[in-house]
């Protein structure tokens, strides 16, 4: 019955939203999710202080066995992270497209808000769901929703080609996951999420669960599956990377968390912990150095996602490995960190994703090297990229600092109290290199587009977006804050949600945090009083004094112009020249050679491309080609030579069926 | 109580830079400047006016105000011997390392807002090496809590470190590698070099080119106090063998900051620049073996005797 009851809403949304005018489309998509969106979060908050369980529907005996969909604690927190995302997205998009509106057909439009609300509240369903038939409807219709808005700008060649390939991609997860679930039915007659503990127990569970991992990852841009993502955000428009980035990748670690939670032998949940780790941690630096690597915002800020999804799972790792070994405070700074880093990461790349989208849709690039000095045309814009670039560094008074807290004080506990030594230290290596590129990708991407002087003339006619989508923008911007600022507080939400995955009442664990948190708290208010304090001394020793203004000091050099300035990539070009064999590059064009004195007008331009697209494209492309042109030397044309490939095909089965092999 | 573990980092943070000035002046056998000298350098900095870019943002005003901040901050969390720091809870290590973070933060995209070529070429160096810095320090903070099993410097340094030989070498070489971690983050040679301006390979120095005055002298401050912070933490290292007492710590920090950075300064020549990477990457492998030292001492599969 849900999903007969679910085409009938989609059918109603559908018809609602092509009836209405095009100028009001925006707004009816709004208020249609923004009505279901606020209702189910305002009950998940509920959940979430409370930490009971709620049932949303049950449907007995239809053609797929009984199906239901309940609401406790993490599916609760990440009902409040899809419906602050989704309504974002919904709100921002009205003035992203509204230059669009003039040339996109009616239908069009209509097509994409259509599928922006079903996306919305098919994530919706996706966490809801207890798992089983009504979660894989549920999570293709989100697969096919976002394929639909992939392809709003459908007559750019490269959408296309990135919408397929993403389709594709995602079917591939689909499958494992069927596979999993239909596993799972087989195993104990339910394909329940709840289902899924008496299923690792009675079989060996190791082969399922990489099933689900694989699946999920998929989803979750889990290395090296990863390569959908950098090439379907830059191909959508910007609300819909940010829907795409913050929110709908979270579903893939909604997945990894309940099948890692399910896990309950220990030596299992040890090796699934390792496992988690390691990849994370691969993830992580895998998608920090490429983000630092690439000269496009939007490239750059997908690969960013996936260095976040590698932390949260190392976040999971940490929790299965303290599981395991009983270490209780591990385990819940593992997981509270996983699930807040979660949360933090759809916040700030949300906001980010926005800030691309208001770069794009006022100079008509993302290229870092056709941008500069924005932030004196956009200071608004400026102010609030930054704030989110300084969180996703995970800096504090920001949020991203008391996730990757939570996490780091995981993998000390691992160190100090001797339970998991030098698996925690190879992580805690790894996440603080983690921190220190993304740190350095970042101030590139600050750097030179909104610092700095103009590069091209892009830039000098772009202007401040309307208030529609600061609005838009200051929603996330109040998660990073209210997270950061009040520490404890948001932890103390995450940590009720965290109950699913820890034997012990999460609570009791949960009182050694609070100092800890309380501290961090302290000091974010401290670095913002002492920042405030300093600023305000230094504008009065300077008042009354000479405060002049003058060309930028070149050394002695007087004819600087901003052609010498730092590009994007000359300010990775270090970090390049270390992780150069993590990249294939394009280039086009040639540099200045050492011999030339007077150096004749260059071009020169580059492109980083993953290697692991290989893996995914070119090498098994090439392989089938060269088998077919093998295979299509067979096929000559002449009536004799099938003639006798019939023959040597009957003489083939007849020598079989003698040798009695058929 | 806290209060005075700040004035006692504060008068080490003071004291450094002079003393760097006077080993250097000795071992090239000048009289050299007076030891207060760079306080007044800065008291005179403070009075005066500024002259800012064309180019640059209010980002580029803010800066100095956050990296001073920043290092104020990450100072706060410093003990002094068996002296309690202001601020001190579990993880206030990987704190530390965050705060000093936002302050190259905030001096990198600094640098990148002049538009300048010198300054972008030093914030890019910055940036990378603050980087690869990270995992030495963080597996050092590593090795600290696995010896003592406490995850915040306040309480690593207070506990009982007396009578174990095994633990005074590692915490010895905890130190030689927090002070190999000075050396890169205070822009010290051989990674960077203070005192050359029209020098390409330089680092810390070419991203405040346009920095004069009220700004500069805030950028000089946080500068003192960062290396103080962690030749704090080198002279805790060394002193919580011989009973880790503040009285201790305190002289030895501004010891082994100074001598060592003048010794070096006086004797070795500036890393090329490519050998940087090589030597910041070696502080994270001697990290990396120090805490496995740590670890096999631990299960008891070798003994110091």
């Amino acid at each position: 019955m849900f999903f007969i009851y679910s085409l009938l809403a989609l059918a109603l949304l559908t018809a609602l939203i092509f009836a209405v005018p095009l100028r009001a489309k925006a707004w009816t998509a709004l208020a249609l999710v923004g009505v279901g969106a606020l209702r189910l979060a305002a009950e998940a908050v509920g959940v979430l202080a409370d930490g009971t369980t709620h049932r949303l529907w049950t449907t007995p005996g239809t053609l797929f066995g009984g199906d239901s969909g309940s609401l406790d604690p993490l599916s609760a927190l990440f009902v409040v992270l899809i419906a602050v995302g989704s309504v974002a997205s919904l709100l921002y998009s009205r003035g992203y497209l509204r230059h669009t509106l003039a040339h996109k057909s009616s239908v069009h439009v209509s097509l994409h808000y259509t599928a922006l609300a079903t996306m919305c509240y098919a994530m919706l369903g996706v966490v809801c769901s207890d798992g089983g038939y009504s979660f894989l409807f549920c999570w293709e219709l989100m697969t096919v929703a976002s394929f639909l808005l992939i392809l709003y700008d459908a007559e750019r060649r490269e959408v296309v080609r990135a919408a397929l390939s993403y389709l594709i991609m995602m079917h591939i997860g689909f499958a494992l996951l069927v596979v999993g679930f239909v596993r799972l039915h087989a195993a104990t007659g339910s394909a329940d999420f709840a289902a899924l503990a008496d299923c690792f127990a009675a079989q060996p569970a190791l082969p399922l669960f990489t099933v689900f991992l694989l699946g999920f990852g998929m989803k979750a841009g889990l290395f090296p599956m990863h390569v959908w993502l950098p090439e379907a955000h830059p191909a959508a428009p910007s609300h819909v990377s940010a829907l795409m980035s913050g929110v709908m990748i979270k579903t893939g670690v909604y997945g990894i968390l309940r099948t890692t939670a399910a896990l309950g032998e220990l030596p299992v949940l040890r090796t699934a912990g390792f496992v988690l780790l390691f990849a994370g941690l691969a993830t992580g630096l895998w998608g920090a150095i490429l983000a630092a690597a690439q000269n496009d915002v939007k490239r750059l800020l997908a690969y960013s996602s996936i260095e976040n999804i590698g932390i949260v799972l190392i976040g999971v790792g940490v929790a299965a490995l303290g599981k395991s070994t009983g270490n209780q405070p591990m385990a819940l700074c593992g997981i509270a960190g996983a699930l807040l880093h979660t949360l933090n990461h759809s916040f700030f790349k949300s906001l980010l994703f926005f800030g691309a989208g208001n770069i794009l849709s006022q100079t008509h690039s993302t290229s870092l090297d056709a941008l500069g000095g924005l932030a004196k045309h956009m200071p608004l814009t400026a102010i609030l990229s930054l704030t989110g670039a300084a969180a996703i560094c995970a800096l504090p008074p920001l949020n991203g600092f008391v996730s990757e807290l939570l996490i780091y004080l995981g993998l000390f506990d691992g160190i100090a109290s001797g339970s998991d030594p030098l698996a925690s230290a190879a992580a805690l290596a790894g996440l603080a290199l983690i921190g220190g590129i993304v740190l350095l990708a970042f101030t590139k991407l600050c750097g030179t587009v909104f610092l700095g002087a103009p590069r091209t003339h892009c830039v000098a006619e772009a202007q401040e977006v309307d208030n529609g989508r600061i609005a838009a923008m200051a929603l996330p911007l109040a998660g990073i804050l209210l997270v950061g600022l009040f520490p404890r507080a948001a932890t103390a939400a995450v940590v009720r949600a965290a109950g699913f995955f820890l034997p012990w009442p999460s609570d009791a664990v949960g009182l050694t945090l609070w100092p800890t948190l309380s501290a961090a708290g302290r000091t974010a208010w401290l670095v913002i009083a002492v920042v405030g304090l300093l600023v305000w001394l230094r504008r009065r020793a300077l008042r009354g004094r000479t405060v002049a203004e003058g060309p930028t000091w070149g050394c002695g050099f007087t004819a600087v112009n901003t052609r010498m300035q730092y590009t994007g990539e000359s300010f990775s070009e270090g970090l390049e020249s270390i992780a150069a064999h993590l990249t294939q590059n394009r280039i086009e064009g040639c540099t200045v050679d050492k011999g030339e004195i007077f150096p004749a007008a260059h071009n020169f331009g580059i492109r980083r491309k993953d290697r692991i697209d290989r893996l995914f494209s070119a090498w098994w492309v090439e392989l089938l080609r060269q088998i077919n042109m093998r295979a299509m030397r067979l096929r000559t044309g002449k009536i004799n030579h099938y003639l006798l490939f019939a023959l040597a095909f009957l003489g083939l089965v007849f020598l079989l069926s003698i040798l009695n092999l058929l | 109580m806290a209060l005075f573990t700040t004035l006692l980092l504060l008068a080490a943070a003071l004291a450094i830079p002079g003393l760097i000035a006077r080993t250097r002046a000795c071992l090239a056998g000048r009289k050299g400047i007076r030891f207060a000298q760079h306080l007044y350098d800065v008291r005179l900095q403070l009075r005066k006016g500024a002259v800012y870019s064309t180019t640059v943002s209010a980002l580029f005003r803010t800066a100095p105000s956050v990296y001073l901040a920043s290092a104020i901050v990450a100072a706060l969390m410093i003990p002094v011997g068996d002296l309690r720091p202001a601020i001190a809870f579990d993880g206030d290590l990987v704190a530390f390392a965050y705060t000093l973070a936002l302050g190259r933060f905030a001096l990198v995209l600094a640098a990148m807002d002049t538009g300048s070529p010198f300054e972008g070429m030093g914030a890019s160096r910055e940036a990378l090496y603050g980087a690869l810095v990270e995992p030495g320090l963080m597996l050092t903070a590593a090795t600290l809590a696995l010896v003592s099993g406490y995850t915040s410097f306040a309480r690593i340094f207070a506990a009982d470190a007396t009578g174990d030989l095994q633990l005074a070498v590692l915490l010895l070489l905890v130190a030689y590698i927090l002070v190999r971690i000075l050396f890169t983050e205070s822009g010290r040679v051989p990674v960077d070099d203070p005192r050359t301006h029209l020098e390409l390979t330089m680092i810390h120095e070419v991203m405040c080119l346009d920095y004069a005055g009220v700004d500069m002298a805030m950028i000089k401050i946080a500068g003192w106090l960062k290396s103080a912070a962690l030749a704090m933490l080198a002279a805790n290292a060394v002193a919580a063998p011989l009973g880790g007492r503040w009285w201790i710590a305190a002289p030895l920090s501004v010891l082994l900051a100074g001598l060592s950075i003048g010794v070096v300064e006086s004797t070795q020549a500036r890393n090329k620049l490519v050998r940087n990477t090589t030597f910041i990457l070696i502080i994270a492998a001697m990290a990396a073996l120090v805490f496995f030292a740590a670890y096999l001492l631990r299960l008891n599969i070798i003994v110091l005797e």
